[in-house]
């Protein structure tokens, strides 16, 4: 692997700019990976490993690993890390890079539709469980809620999710 | 009565709304009035917004926090991810020029973000707000000689630095432990107590990995505990427990029954005499015969005068 | 009308690669009272002196400017040079045109040639109004104090006390040693730490130069260079020490227990006690605040008569006492002695203590399992707990498998962001130690990186490798725990990029060196300052590793900064050597860059008073009425009274009025 300047810094600002502002604090340590669940359940580049990438400059040459969408965003990473990287806003942060380079699962898409939808990410019809359990059939949230749906709906559409062409 | 915002999220109202129903059960008779949030989202999930821009994830999150601002009440979540995600999304807002872009967001919908309405977990309003004592008075079965292995989850403890209420040691919690005790049963540690159950962003990107992470907890649970039930206060985490289990056991990866498991207050509502068809009706796992063993009658509580 | 000469150095390129030392040059030459401006590569190279004494010999110059580096550094050599030539040396101002401006304008070389002209200007200003002052001397007491007794401790007073100079010893525990005196073996060579380090305990102890003053503190602390005056409390032993034998038969008898602090806690002592069996002096103390008061009867009471034989019913230590040390009918005073000494100078080597492992709560620091490296040290020591037996605190049992872990609370912005320094070091050690006695045992060991810089170390640590010990770089981030007192290290190994999960025995934790809680009170009766790291700070990073801010105040030790056994002994006896240069002429020097109060003017309102931070000054009575007194002993002329006095009666030499405003006025013009 060749290590050019340019491609570090441009690595690490990007990383910055989509919320990894603790990357440049990493020194290597490992703590991080030594609690991450991704990285014990064998997804290779996430917390320690990922951050070493990125800091070699490497963004497109692991855009299609899915690893960081392997994170729990649990942050024990982060409750364990001695320099203060919050090493799950890394992982995050390259996952919006990702996202905003389409570089995700076709699952996610249905999350993002169901959200935008319904204010729900996970969506399923409720009438019958909750029937069946004596609360009424609607729930007080945004699914049967027009101007709570209206709402999200204009949040999304005017942010930078809005310019994906998803919905 | 003091008053609390219920906020539901999306799984527990539309998945699984007996847990909704224990809430709705359990709180008032224990001194808590929830109040519902009308038109609140999802919070918004990790998968979602917060996966692609940060001041989207916030402009979502503020706008649930800003339902329970208006009524001028706390937030109470019953699933650890909304807990993280909103507890996360107010830290976030601590950062003035954020606050600012955001609020210029909500301004659209005619809303604002004030930072007034705290973000606590089902499990900290139990414990801090009522109390095991409390708990206890107002049990109708006592679970005493019952064997609880409990499942705190990852999004109850960490990162201690934005949580509005955290555990002594977030590595080895004892508050979710405590909540059970109060209901005489018995609670004795495994190794993998603070470990993460596979649920989340794993499940659905690699289910195998998720499996792998849930067998290696579940087997130290099993081995170190042989617990009679299992016992969450995150409603991701009870899905984990309720729905891999059959799997694992179909696949020959256990040898052993799958143990059933409850949300906390699906547990205490059933301790506390509610009806099991509505406040403990729906799970993969086979509930009837432990839940008709807590409800049996050698386990009711005397008066006393 | 003074005769200025400015001299402007180049500093290599750390001046000219910024500045136009010739602009600068030239425009120096253009102000009042200059008559000549000249530049050097190096002014402070012998022939950039020589061109300065040549021109004050020639009678060209009478007030000599230098602009160039910092005075901190440079002032001494050319108030020596001037004053070679003839000229009293205070007619000497220095332009700081490096550090305070090639240096932090590196990037800006006009204006920083600007600035440069505006700081020479105004040394020239305050040049053109320098009177000539004189070096004031006072005697010395010719003895000196060394607060701690551990090996640092010990190594600077046996310095002083070969080199003739009377040196009083304090050591807060009963006995000298410190840390060093609970290690089993020493890196790189595995020497014996008692071995090594007893003989010197015992040396020190029996030398005709040095009063060892154990179980005692430095209560306060009044004078200055050349002229301390100590007090120091003797705590109250409740033992008569000139009887007492060390026989240890009172502790054998008492029944009281309580922690062990020699053996980390790992086992329990008495209260009536003996510190360890190397002890010097190997004296019993009776910790009063553990003591039972057997029988019901308080110190200081006379006992019971049995009824039947007539005699008195004594307690069990009294009773025990063959040597009749132990008199608990004598009314000791708590707060024992103050024991008062005149000393010329002062070496702190108070040492440090490692964090507990409470701090960590992701290391199941609830287990007994879990041990610091000091705990571990105790218990492969012949002297420790098990009595050099390696069995694990839980079930007393030998571990299968040993972790270690480093860098708990060192490098780590939660606690302390330092290294320690010699932790890599003393896990390698044990874990050689542990390898060397247990070929079975497993020993995985986890570091964020191996620091073994020094003679022999790497050696070392390689070698440790090659004996089989299993090495991993990545910090270990939780343990669990497991039934039978087991734990589940949760570890990374960053070189094969993969999560680490085993079970092991025992964990030992290499817990951050810091400074004891009782530092903050001995540093607030010393005057001593705390660097950023919060050990004790030295006069300059590299130059004035062993002095302090406070002259006559030397450091040796951990206390300074983290450092191993070598290290502390190198630096303690530095610290000796510079602790006796006062000591060695007999008088000290006073700058007479200080503050004088004009009697005459002085309303004696006393706000200057409090203001002072040496307490220079006090109320003195001057044709009957009160006036402010600066003793110029005491004065560091900080100039902090001559701002606030409303009078404008107090005069800080060197910085008088006349020279500040002139000061002001080149720089504001």
């Amino acid at each position: 692997m060749r290590i050019i300047q340019d491609k570090i810094n441009e690595a690490v600002s990007t990383i910055m700019a989509y919320g990894g502002h603790g990357i440049r604090n990493c020194v290597q340590c490992g703590a991080c990976s030594a609690v991450c669940p991704g990285v014990r359940a064998g997804f290779p580049l996430l917390c320690r490993n990922l951050i070493r990438h990125l800091l070699n400059g490497e963004l497109e040459e692991i855009i299609e690993d899915a690893s960081s969408w392997g994170c729990q965003a649990c942050n024990r990473c982060t409750e364990v890390c001695p320099q203060g990287v919050r090493p799950q806003e890394v992982v995050f942060a390259f996952r919006r890079y990702q996202a905003n380079q389409l570089a995700f699962s076709t699952s996610s898409v249905t999350s993002q539709m169901n959200l935008f939808e319904t204010g729900h990410a996970v969506y399923t019809d409720p009438t019958e469980a909750r029937k069946k359990v004596g609360l009424p059939e609607k729930t007080p949230t945004s699914a049967f809620d027009d101007q709570a749906k209206q709402e999200i709906q204009t949040l999304i559409n005017n942010s930078p999710m809005g310019e994906l062409g998803l919905f | 009565m003091e008053k609390i915002g219920l906020y539901l999220g999306c799984n527990i109202p539309l998945k699984a709304p007996d847990i909704e129903q224990s809430f709705r059960k359990v709180f008032p008779a224990l001194g808590i009035e929830p109040v519902d949030l009308q038109g609140a989202s999802c919070c918004p999930a990790w998968g979602t917004a917060p996966s692609f821009d940060l001041n989207t994830w916030c402009a979502l999150s503020s706008r649930n926090l800003t339902i329970a601002e208006a009524q001028g009440v706390d937030i109470m979540t019953g699933c650890n991810s909304c807990f993280g995600v909103l507890s996360e999304a107010k830290h976030f807002m601590e950062d003035k020029d954020r606050r600012k872009a955001v609020n210029q967001s909500l301004a659209a919908i005619n809303r604002e973000y004030r930072g007034t309405a705290d973000v606590y977990h089902v499990a900290h309003v139990l414990h801090r707000k009522v109390g095991a004592e409390k708990i206890r008075e107002k049990l109708k079965y006592s679970l005493d000689a019952l064997k609880i292995a409990v499942q705190t989850g990852c999004h109850a403890l960490w990162p201690t630095d934005v949580y509005k209420v955290t555990e002594n040691n977030p590595y080895y919690p004892t508050m979710l432990r405590e909540l059970c005790e109060a209901t005489g049963a018995t609670v004795p540690h495994y190794s993998r107590l603070e470990g993460c159950c596979g649920m989340g962003g794993m499940r659905s990107t690699d289910a195998e990995k998720s499996l792998k992470l849930f067998r290696e907890k579940l087997l130290s649970i099993k081995e170190e505990t042989d617990a009679d039930m299992i016992v969450t206060t995150c409603s991701s985490c009870f899905l984990q427990f309720d729905m891999s289990q059959p799997i694992l056991k179909e696949r020959g990866l256990i040898d052993f029954d799958p143990i059933p498991a409850f949300y906390y207050t699906q547990l205490l509502a059933l301790a506390m005499g509610f009806n099991p068809g509505q406040v403990a009706a729906i799970s993969q796992i086979d509930r009837g015969p432990i839940i008709g063993e807590i409800q049996s009658e050698k386990r009711l509580i005397k008066e006393v005068a | 009308m003074a005769k200025v000469g400015v001299y402007v150095c180049h500093c290599g390129s750390n001046i000219a690669g910024v500045i136009d030392v010739a602009a600068v040059r030239d425009f120096a030459e253009t102000l009042p009272d200059v008559v000549v401006a000249r530049k050097d590569l190096f002014m402070c190279s012998d022939s950039g002196q020589e061109m300065v004494k040549q021109d004050i010999r020639d009678g060209l110059v009478d007030r000599v400017v230098v602009a160039a580096c910092t005075p901190r550094t440079h002032e001494p050599i050319f108030r020596a040079a001037i004053e070679k030539a003839g000229l009293n040396k205070y007619l000497f101002e220095m332009a700081n045109i490096r550090d305070q401006d090639s240096w932090v304008h590196a990037h800006d070389h006009e204006g920083a040639t600007e600035k440069a002209k505006k700081i020479v200007a105004s040394a020239v200003a305050k040049a053109r109004n320098l009177e000539p002052l004189e070096d004031k001397f006072v005697p010395v007491t010719d003895a000196a104090l060394v607060i701690g007794g551990g090996i640092g401790g010990i190594s600077a007073a046996l310095e002083l006390a070969n080199m003739g100079h009377k040196t009083y010893l304090v050591e807060k525990r009963p006995s000298i040693g410190g840390v060093m005196a609970q290690l089993d073996k020493t890196f790189p060579t595995n020497d014996c730490s008692a071995c090594i380090l007893t003989p010197m305990m015992v040396e020190a102890y029996n030398h005709p130069n040095i009063e060892t003053l154990t179980y005692s503190e430095v209560d306060d602390v009044s004078g200055y260079i050349g002229n301390f005056t100590v007090k120091i409390r003797q705590k109250q032993t409740y033992v008569d020490w000139s009887r007492c034998t060390g026989c240890g038969d009172c502790a054998s008898k008492c029944p009281s227990k309580t922690p062990d602090e020699f053996n980390m806690g790992l086992s329990d002592r008495r209260a009536a006690y003996i510190m360890f069996p190397q002890a010097v002096p190997k004296k019993a103390v009776v910790d009063i605040e553990h003591c039972l008061h057997c029988a019901g009867r308080e110190i200081g009471t006379l006992p019971k008569i049995n009824e039947k034989t007539g005699r008195p019913i004594l307690a069990p230590c009294e009773r025990a006492c063959p040597a009749e040390a132990i008199n608990r009918s004598v009314a000791y005073d708590p707060a024992g002695a103050i024991k008062e000494v005149e000393v010329g100078s002062i070496i702190v080597a108070t040492g440090y203590q490692v964090m507990d492992k409470g701090w960590f709560k992701e290391m199941a620091p609830d287990s007994p399992n879990v041990i610091t490296a000091l705990q571990l040290e105790r218990i492969i020591s012949a002297t420790g707990p098990t009595e050099g037996k390696l069995l694990r605190p839980s079930d007393k049992e030998k571990p299968h498998t040993i972790t270690f872990v480093s860098c708990m609370g060192s490098r780590d912005e939660h606690f302390h962001t330092y290294c320690s320094r010699f932790c890599c070091m003393y896990m390698i050690k044990q874990a050689r130690l542990i390898k060397e006695k247990y070929p079975d045992i497993t020993i995985n060991m986890h570091f964020i990186d191996v620091r073994s810089a020094g003679k022999g170390y790497d050696e070392y640590y390689t070698g440790a490798r090659k004996m089989g010990i299993n090495i991993f770089k990545g910090k270990v981030g939780g343990l669990e725990m497991l039934p039978d007192d087991r734990l589940r290290v949760l570890a990374y190994d960053m070189e094969a990029a993969t999560g680490i999960e085993y079970e092991s025995d025992l964990v030992v934790l290499a817990t951050a060196v810091e400074l004891p809680q009782d530092a903050t009170a001995l540093a607030q009766k010393l005057g001593l300052q705390f660097c950023g790291s919060n050990f004790f700070r030295e006069l300059h990073p590299k130059l004035g590793p062993v002095e302090t801010a406070t002259e006559g105040l030397f450091l040796a030790g951990c206390c300074q900064g983290p450092k191993d056994i070598p290290d502390t002994v190198a630096q303690a006896k530095g610290a000796a050597a510079a602790a006796a240069v006062p000591l060695a002429q007999g008088k000290v020097r006073i700058e007479p860059i200080i503050s004088e109060v004009h009697a005459e003017t002085c309303s004696g309102c006393g706000i200057c008073i409090p203001l002072c931070p040496y307490h220079a000054i006090s109320i003195t009575t001057y044709a009957d009425r009160p006036r402010a007194q600066i003793e110029m002993s005491a004065c560091k002329g900080c100039g902090v009274c001559t701002s606030a006095c409303p009078s404008g009666a107090i005069v800080l030499h060197g910085y008088d009025e006349s020279q500040i405003f002139a000061q002001i006025e080149a720089l504001t013009a």
